[in-house]
This record gives structure tokens, sequence and C-alpha cells, in this order.
């Protein structure tokens, strides 16, 4: 990661009084991909749309290569994008779609440089088709673009905003109208043009796992304020508070007491973990992520609890355990029936502490999710048998 | 059980459409009758079509229906599609509530629509009259035109009025079907607002504003009601010929008219439908030929043409409009009010022809509908012809312009008979156009023996068969002549007594209907036995309807002159001298009284009457026939003619109408 490109600073937004974005401060590195996760409504399409010039803030400065761009209209910034459902036209075929944006382009005549004059046909066929090919569409330049699958629509609008060859790519939920598989070869696909053309990519999504598999850095928002910037790793690993803990990946979370560092305190039991930092004595968010909790006979148990739910997921089982009345999601390869009695034992390394936020108590107990997963047992077939 | 609902709804089906296309299907039959009944089928001709377009009266509406569809469309399509696009970057509550307004004018009845515009544009031109004054007084640098008057102009206004919704309607729909994000995306791409709209939100709701335009389009050829309350009298689009043409009969040359009209609609619906239907059929490939179309014009050269024919046919249209508007102002004109076919039409075109004024000939109901157009400000017209008693009415009021009979010398023809009669008594504002009497018209085979007196009116053993005047005037005086009053009596005894009489005859089912003109489809075609009408319109029956026969009754009746008079302030004065004229001369009362069967005023016409009649037909004109058209002295000395009743007599007529509730 080389220099900063995008600077946003004290950005706020706000439609109909409601705020959007509350004094976002942001940068941007050249050749990044940097992806903005949240929940919806959390500011993350509003960021994009600032950046692309399609929404002014209501506060606040947008900066290129250290240029305030705030009063620079889109078709003069020099960022393109991939929008939501892609926006094709829909009255123009392939070929016509991607090169839409050389044909609006001028440059200086150099006969005349006092001039500007179109990009000749020749250049602009050439490079449509050297970018359809990129984006593995060739042949399917006189194609109507009602006519293409999903996936194919897609690429036809990648290819549409990387033609113009801009220092920035915006994606919208690129990805949000396709099926599971096609995504997932689509994540892929995104991450090697990236790195084949070199420029950097803003991603607004809010499907973790898709963050998690292509960003070089995460910004994880909510309510309109940053939540925590990382790498995945740090996200994943080290969240800040509960609703990062929660917004990526599953998670336990419980409340603490910090005893002293490496020491915290659960349920009334001492824990060793890895953290440290904390007074003494201040209350916390533990962190436990489901697949670092193993399941041992109940005198070897850290803590015991009582299976409720079971549920079959493939590689592993998804275990909703009772701790009195607190409950905790647990993977394990394991098989246990509902009802057993159970032990559990954590590592220090899979305890991850944090401090308390406006977040705490609001996330990482699964009793909900094993409430339904109770009344969906307790459905009876009841229309058997009066029937021939 | 399935099987027989299957049937019985498809034969309820093939009933409704019966029922709906039956009528039209007629009408269009007999558009192509060799005769001139609606009843009897005669053999197959294209007569009437040929005769349509000889007719210079529709040939006119014709092109004004066109001219102001054509541009109504055009304008309010380029309104209406800009307005919807505004709509639609509106929040969502604003729009909503805006589409609702703009759905109103489409439900709203278009008689309050016409009435609504009709006096906003009187009120307008009241206003504009004193302000122009005023701005012309103040300084002399620009000079306003003092007098507007309801004409092509806001014709034109109410058609872009009505239309525009239909637009927003068309467009509307398909922006918000349009991603939002495709702006948003051409901008993205290099374009600023502009280019977007042209070259992505424009195609993308192009269908749209094209079936809008169609769909305005129909709209204003359709049109009838709003046109009639705003046109004026010097413009008359072909629905307002064709409702003028009917007051008389249902020629089979209105069937012709009206059968290209709805085959015109229809194709305009037919092409709105499919293009909707293949909008539908989303990424089904176009025409080849279509295509094909599409890719040549999609070269750069092919773009060029586009443009160039664009441009081209945009300016040509607009030099056109302003040509042909430029060209109707400059010529003189004159606006004349008569009834419907009470003219020959080849002397409208002879007129023109020697004297280079354009007639703008409209009609009127009768002498009520007439004088309350005048009163509503709407009939702005030069000449009008009304009759006796609605000549002193109008004298009484003011209305009437004094004619300059220097320019009227063929006045010196008329009979001295005609002249100075009690409704113009100083020959001041009036020039006769044509006279005759009323009396009874029956049918002789439905009658047992030969009717001579009024009686026959109110006669029970002919109940169901008796068609009686839609007018208070005739219809009362009817009653007061069979009961030897006079005609103009002002005695509320005596009118309540007339009046008893019609009430009693009505209570007691003698009556079929009251009519006016519709009375000619019912005794030609034998619906009824027994009616009052005019003496002129029975020899225009008796050719449909051999069995026919007219009696003046022996208790005497009404005989009435109409006159042509000029309205005050008529802004053609000398074309309307002109015009008069020309009418009074002896060659075109002998044309009128040919075509009409009414009776000329002019001493020379009547006297060579039979013998144009002879060398015309190439026989003889009874002396029964002449004297039904024009009276024999004996005859008018038993009837009267009517008076401008006191209006405390003319309100008493109206409350007892009222009563009668016709």
């Amino acid at each position: 990661m080389s220099k900063e490109l995008i600077r946003l600073r004290d950005l706020c937004m706000a439609y109909d009084d409601e705020l959007v974005l509350d004094h976002l401060n942001l940068y941007i590195n050249d050749k990044e991909f940097l992806t903005l996760l949240g929940p919806s409504g959390c500011g993350k399409s509003t960021t994009l749309r600032i950046i692309g010039g399609f929404t002014a803030p209501l506060s606040g400065d947008v900066l290129f290569d250290g240029v305030r761009i705030n009063d620079v209209p889109p078709y003069k910034r020099q960022i393109n994008t991939v929008f939501q459902k892609y926006a094709l036209f829909p009255h123009l075929n392939v070929f016509e779609n991607v090169a839409f944006g050389l044909r609006m382009q001028r440059r200086p005549d150099p006969s005349d440089p006092k001039r500007n004059t179109k990009l000749p046909e020749e250049e602009i066929r050439q490079r449509v088709l050297e970018m359809l090919e990129a984006v593995s569409l060739k042949g399917f330049e006189n194609r109507r673009t009602d006519a293409l699958s999903g996936g194919q629509q897609q690429r036809v609008a990648i290819a549409r905003a990387l033609v113009n060859r801009p220092k920035v790519l915006l994606l919208d939920e690129p990805l949000g109208a396709l099926d599971l598989k096609l995504r997932k070869d689509m994540q892929i696909e995104l991450k090697r043009i990236q790195q084949q053309v070199g420029i950097t990519f803003i991603y607004v999504t809010h499907d973790q796992e898709e963050a998690l598999t292509m960003s070089d850095t995460i910004v994880v928002m909510d309510k309109g304020t940053i939540q925590q910037i990382g790498t995945p790793e740090d996200i994943y690993n080290e969240p800040k508070n509960a609703f990062v803990a929660d917004f990526i990946g599953e998670s336990n979370i419980i409340d603490g007491v910090m005893v002293q560092d490496k020491l915290v305190q659960m349920y009334g039991r001492q824990f060793p973990c890895l953290d440290g930092g904390f007074s003494e004595n201040e209350p916390v968010d533990v962190v436990i992520r489901p697949e670092d909790i193993d399941i041992v006979p109940v005198e070897q148990g850290q803590l015991t609890g009582t299976v409720t739910n079971v549920t079959f997921k493939g590689m592993q089982y998804d275990i909703i355990v009772d701790f009195r009345g607190f409950k905790w999601l647990i993977q394990t390869t394991d098989h246990s029936p509902v009802g057993a009695r159970i032990g559990i034992k954590i590592d220090p390394d899979g305890i991850h502490v944090m401090k308390k936020s406006r977040y705490s108590g609001l996330y990482g107990d699964y009793s909900s999710f094993s409430d339904e997963y109770d009344e969906l047992d307790t459905v009876e077939p009841e229309e058997g048998g009066d029937e021939a | 059980m399935r099987r027989r609902n299957c049937l019985g709804s498809r034969a309820l089906m093939a009933l409704v459409f019966l029922f709906l296309y039956a009528p039209i299907f007629l009408l269009i039959v007999f558009s192509f009758n060799k005769g001139n009944s609606n009843i009897v089928w005669t053999g197959f001709s294209l007569d009437w079509y040929k005769s349509l377009f000889q007719n210079r009266l529709i040939m006119r509406s014709v092109y004004t229906t066109l001219l102001v569809s054509l541009l109504a469309t055009a304008i309010a399509t380029m309104a209406g599609t800009f307005a919807a696009i505004g709509f639609y970057s509106l929040r969502r509550r604003t729009r909503t509530a805006l589409n609702t307004v703009n759905s109103i004018p489409m439900m709203n009845a278009d008689i309050v629509t016409g009435v609504a515009m009709c006096l906003f544009f009187v009120a307008f031109f009241t206003f504009w009259g004193d302000f122009s004054v005023w701005f012309n007084g103040v300084q002399s640098v620009v000079v306003l035109p003092e007098r507007l008057t309801l004409g092509f102009g806001t014709l034109l206004i109410a058609h872009v009025t009505f239309n525009i919704p239909y637009v927003i309607l068309s467009v509307g729909p398909k922006l918000r079907q349009m991603d939002k994000n495709l702006v948003d995306a051409a901008q993205d791409l290099g374009c600023t607002w502009m280019q977007a709209f042209w070259k992505v939100i424009l195609p993308e709701i192009k269908p749209g504003i094209a079936s809008g335009a169609l769909t305005a389009f129909t709209m204003s050829v359709d049109d009838f009601i709003i046109s009639y309350f705003t046109a004026g009298s010097s413009s008359s689009t072909l629905a307002m010929t064709i409702y003028g043409m009917t007051k008389k009969r249902v020629t089979p040359e209105i069937n012709a008219i009206s059968t290209l009209l709805f085959v015109t609609v229809l194709v305009l619906l037919v092409v709105v439908n499919l293009r909707e239907a293949r909008a539908e059929r989303t990424g089904q490939e176009r025409h080849p030929v279509s295509q094909k179309l599409t890719q040549m014009l999609d070269t750069p050269k092919g773009r060029l043409f586009r443009r160039g024919a664009a441009v081209v046919l945009a300016a040509s249209f607009l030099i056109a409009v302003v040509l042909l508007t430029g060209a109707t102002n400059a010529q003189p004109v004159v606006n004349v009010c008569s009834w419907g076919e009470y003219i020959e039409e080849d002397l409208i075109t002879q007129f023109e022809e020697e004297t280079g004024i354009i007639v703008n000939y409209q009609t009127a109901e009768s002498n009520e509908a007439l004088y309350s157009l005048l009163k509503s400000g709407a009939g702005d017209y030069d000449v009008i012809v009304p009759s006796d008693y609605m000549i002193s009415q109008l004298i009484e009021e003011d209305m009437l312009a004094e004619l300059d009979y220097d320019q009227i010398p063929n006045y010196g023809l008329i009979s001295d008979r005609f002249k100075g009669l009690t409704y113009d008594p100083e020959e001041r504002y009036s020039v006769p156009y044509a006279w005759g009497t009323v009396g009874i018209i029956y049918n002789a085979a439905m009658v047992e023996e030969p009717i001579t007196s009024w009686s026959a009116m109110f006669d029970t053993q002919y109940a169901g068969n008796v068609l009686m005047f839609r007018n208070s005037r005739d219809a009362m005086g009817i009653a007061l002549a069979y009961l030897g009053y006079s005609l103009n009596t002002t005695d509320e005894a005596e009118l309540r007594e007339a009046f008893q009489l019609l009430k009693d005859a009505k209570e007691q089912g003698v009556y079929q209907s009251f009519v006016m003109d519709e009375i000619f489809q019912k005794l030609e075609g034998g619906n009824a036995a027994i009616g009052a009408y005019y003496a002129g319109d029975y020899l225009t029956m008796l050719e449909n309807n051999e069995d026919l026969a007219f009696v003046v009754p022996e208790e005497g009746s009404n005989w009435f002159m109409d006159a042509m008079c000029v309205l005050k302030d008529a802004p053609h004065y000398n074309e309307a001298m002109a015009w008069i004229n020309f009418i009074a001369s002896t060659e075109a009362n002998l044309a009128n009284m040919d075509y009409l069967w009414y009776a000329s005023p002019n001493q020379e016409a009547l006297e060579q009457y039979p013998a144009y009649y002879e060398e015309l037909y190439e026989e003889e004109l009874g002396q029964e026939t002449y004297d039904i058209i024009a009276a024999p002295q004996e005859v008018l000395d038993r009837c009267e003619a009517y008076l401008v009743l006191p209006l405390e007599t003319r309100k008493l007529y109206n409350d007892l109408w009222t009563e009668l509730g016709i």
C-alpha cells in the first residue's frame, strides 16, 4: 500500500433530519481494495455516493490527491462506478454500453490544441474489445444487455467503468443480485481484475464474508460512524466492540470483569486470557468464537451447561448450550444429543476481551436463535391420516 | 355443468359485443348506400365519400381538426414529458398528490371543462380589452389588439390543456420503471445532466412518450364537447361539423365521415396497443426491418442523416404552421351563424371566389340556443339569421348593429310585402332570408282521413304516434291556435288553458316524443304518424316517403320570417354587408329556395322559381308544391307571425315549460 489517494474529512450527511453520516473521517490509499461494511442504513452507500459525486455532503470535505473536489461534478471526476443492479443502458447493446464513456470523452486536438476532439472510432473499438476480453465477454459485442445472464451483465458493468481507465472504481453491492455460487466466483474474479488493473477499489457490501474474502482493508460502519478500520484478520480476531464482533462471524459475547491483566472473570469463574491494559476489576465484554470452544466431560469443564438444540451443518454441528439462562453457540465436529450435560473448555487465545460500549448487552446471546429452533421442534405434523 | 356455463357465457359475450358494435356496423354499411336513406338499402356506391371530399365545410373542418390535433399533440407531448420528469424527481408524497391533481381533469366531465374554459377565456378577453385600451393609451410603440375572440388560438390552448395529463400519465410509469441509477451511470461516464437526458432518459421513456402522443392525438381528433365551447365562430372541428350536420337529419354523408373518423381512431388505438404489447414482450427481438433500419441509422453517417432529417422536419412543420395561420389571418373573413342545412353550400364557395372573403359558417339549434350563446359572450359572429320575434328581442336589447343599406343594393329586390314587418318596422337592422309556415305533416297511410285541424295534435286516437315541437313557443303556439287565441297573447288565463291542453295530451300519452330535427327520421321511417313542423322540411321528407302529406290547419298557424342581422361590434362589418348583399341576390335566392324548399322573400326569385325548377329538373313544378313552399296570400292571412313577448310572459312560458317536464 502506497500513498494516500482519497481523504474524507468530517463528513456529515442527513436525509429528512435523520443523521446518516456523523463526522466521518477516513483515508484511502492508492491501489487499495477497501470495503465499507455494515448493515443497511449504516451510511456506507451514502459515503460511496459522496465519493462518486452523486450526493453532496451537508458538511465536510472530500479530497482527491490532496485537492478538494466537493464541487466537481461526477462527469469530471477520475472515478467510475459499478452500480447496484448494474444500471446498464437497455437501449444500447453490449459494445455501445462499454463504449459509452469513451464516446463522451474529449481531448485536445493534436493539430489544433485549442479545440477538443472526440476519440477516434478505431481507438474506441480497440479499447472496448480489449476490455470485453479482459472480463471474458469476447464475442458478446452485439448482444442486447437484457439477453445476458446476471453474471454477464455484471461484467459488462465492470468493463463499462474500467474502460475509462479511472483511478478509483466504486462498487455498490455489485454482487447482491447474483446467486451464491456465482457470487463466490465473481469475488475471486473481482480481486483478480483489481490486481490486474492496479487501481483503487472501494467496495460497499453488507455481506461480511464477501468483505473478508476480497478486502485489503475493511471499514465497519454502523449508524453513520466508523466502528473499526483494519485488515480482515484484525477485524475478525480483535473486534473493537460487541457490534463488530457480532457483525463479523458468529460470537458469544458475555459480561465479564477484568480481574487483572490476562485474567478475566465470567460466571464467577476466572479464565486465563492474553489481553491486558484494563483497570483492575473493570467490567468488560468477552468474545468467544463458537469454533474456539472445546467440549469436554462435565467433570473436566470450566463451565457446565445443557444442550438445547443441535443442527447439522455438514462440516460441523451448531450446538446451542444453556449456561445458567445464557445461551451459547458452539461449533464442533462431535455430536452431543439434546438434553445432555456437557462441560466446556476455552484456551486463553480463544478469549478476546473488549471495553464496554454502547453496544454492550445487545448482541451475543443465542436465546432467540434457539427459541426459533425450539418452536420448529414443537410443530407436530397435524394433517396426517384422515385422507386416503 | 361447466360446458353449459361456458356456452352461456359465450353467448352473453357475443350479445355484449353485438350491442357494442352493431350500431357502428350499421353506420358503416349505410355509408356505402346508394340512396340517401338510413333504413332502405338500395345498392353499393362510394358516392357519399365522393361528395364528402367535395364538401368544403367538411374538408375545412378536417383541416382544422388535423392542424389543432397535431399542434396540440406536439406541444402537449413536450410539456407533458418535462412535467412528468419534474414529478418524478419530487418526493414521493408530493408526487402522489400531484398525480392525483393530474388525473382529475381526465375524470372531470368534458362539459364542465369546456364551459369552464369558455368562461375563463371570455373573462380574460374582457380583462385584456381593458388592459390593452389603457396600454395603447399610455404608449404608442406597441399597439395591442383590443378585441380578442374565441377561435383557433383558444381551441389550441384547450386541446393542449386536456392533452397534457394523458402524456404525463403515460410517461410517468416509464420513468418509474427506469433504473434510477441510469442517470447517475450516464453522469458517471462523462455526461452532463442535459446529455444524460438526451442519451439515456429519452431513449428509455420514448415508448411512453410515443404512446402519450398517440393518446393525445386520438383525444384531440375525438373531442367534441370541449372544442364546441372553445372554438368560437371562426373554427370548427370535424366533430363539431358532424354535430351541426346532424341537426337536420343523419345523411349518408355523415355516415361516411363518421366511418372515416371511426377508422382513424381505431387505427390509432391499434397502433397504441400494439406498441404497448410489444414493449411488454421484453427481450424479444425487434422486427427485422426496423432492426435493419436501426442499424443503418446507427452508423455515424446515419446519425447525421437522422439529426438532419429531424431538423428539416421540425423546421418545415413550424414554417407550415406559421404560413397557414398567417395566411388565414391575412385574408378577410366573415363569421356566419345560421341553422343546420339552411344554405346551398355552393353559394359559400361562389361568394369566396368572387370576393376573396373566407366564410366561417356555423350553425345553432334554435333561436333560444343562439340567444344564450350570444349572451354568454362565446358567439362572436358577424352575421346571424334569427327569426322574427328573436330579432325584436335582440333589437330591444341593443345587440344588433344598424345595416348600411347603401352596401346592400339587392335589398331593393325584396318584395314589399316583407319589408318593414313588425319586428323591424323602420327597416334598420335586417334583410329577410327565407320564410315559411308551420303545419301538420302526417302519414296518409297511417291515419283514416285527411287531417285539417290542430285537434289531431291532441287527439287520443293517435296516442303514441304524435310528434310535438320541443320548444315552448311553437308547442304553446299550436295549442293557442287550436283554442282560437292569438299566438302572441299575454293573457295568463289563455296561456294556462293552452298549457293544460298540452299537459293533458302528454299525460294521456298522445305524444310519442317532443322533437326538433329528429322528426325527419321518425316521419320518413314511418315511426310516427303525425307531427307539426315547417312546410319546407315537409318537401324534403316527401322525397323519402311518398305517403306524407302536409296541411296548414284551418284554425290558422304561425308563419315565420328568418332575416339576416349583424351583431353590434361585429369585427368584420363590411364583409358582413358583402355577404348579406350576395345572399339577397336573385340567383342566391333561387339556389337557396331550391335547396331549402323554404320561400324566398325576393320578388324576382318567387316569380322565377317555377321556371328555374323546370329548367333544372326538366319537369314541371306543380302548383300544389309551390303553394306549400310559398304559401298563397289567403293562407298567410290565416297565419300570424310571432312577436317578442313581454318579459313577464316569457317567464310564464319558461315556468310552464318546466312544469311540463320535457
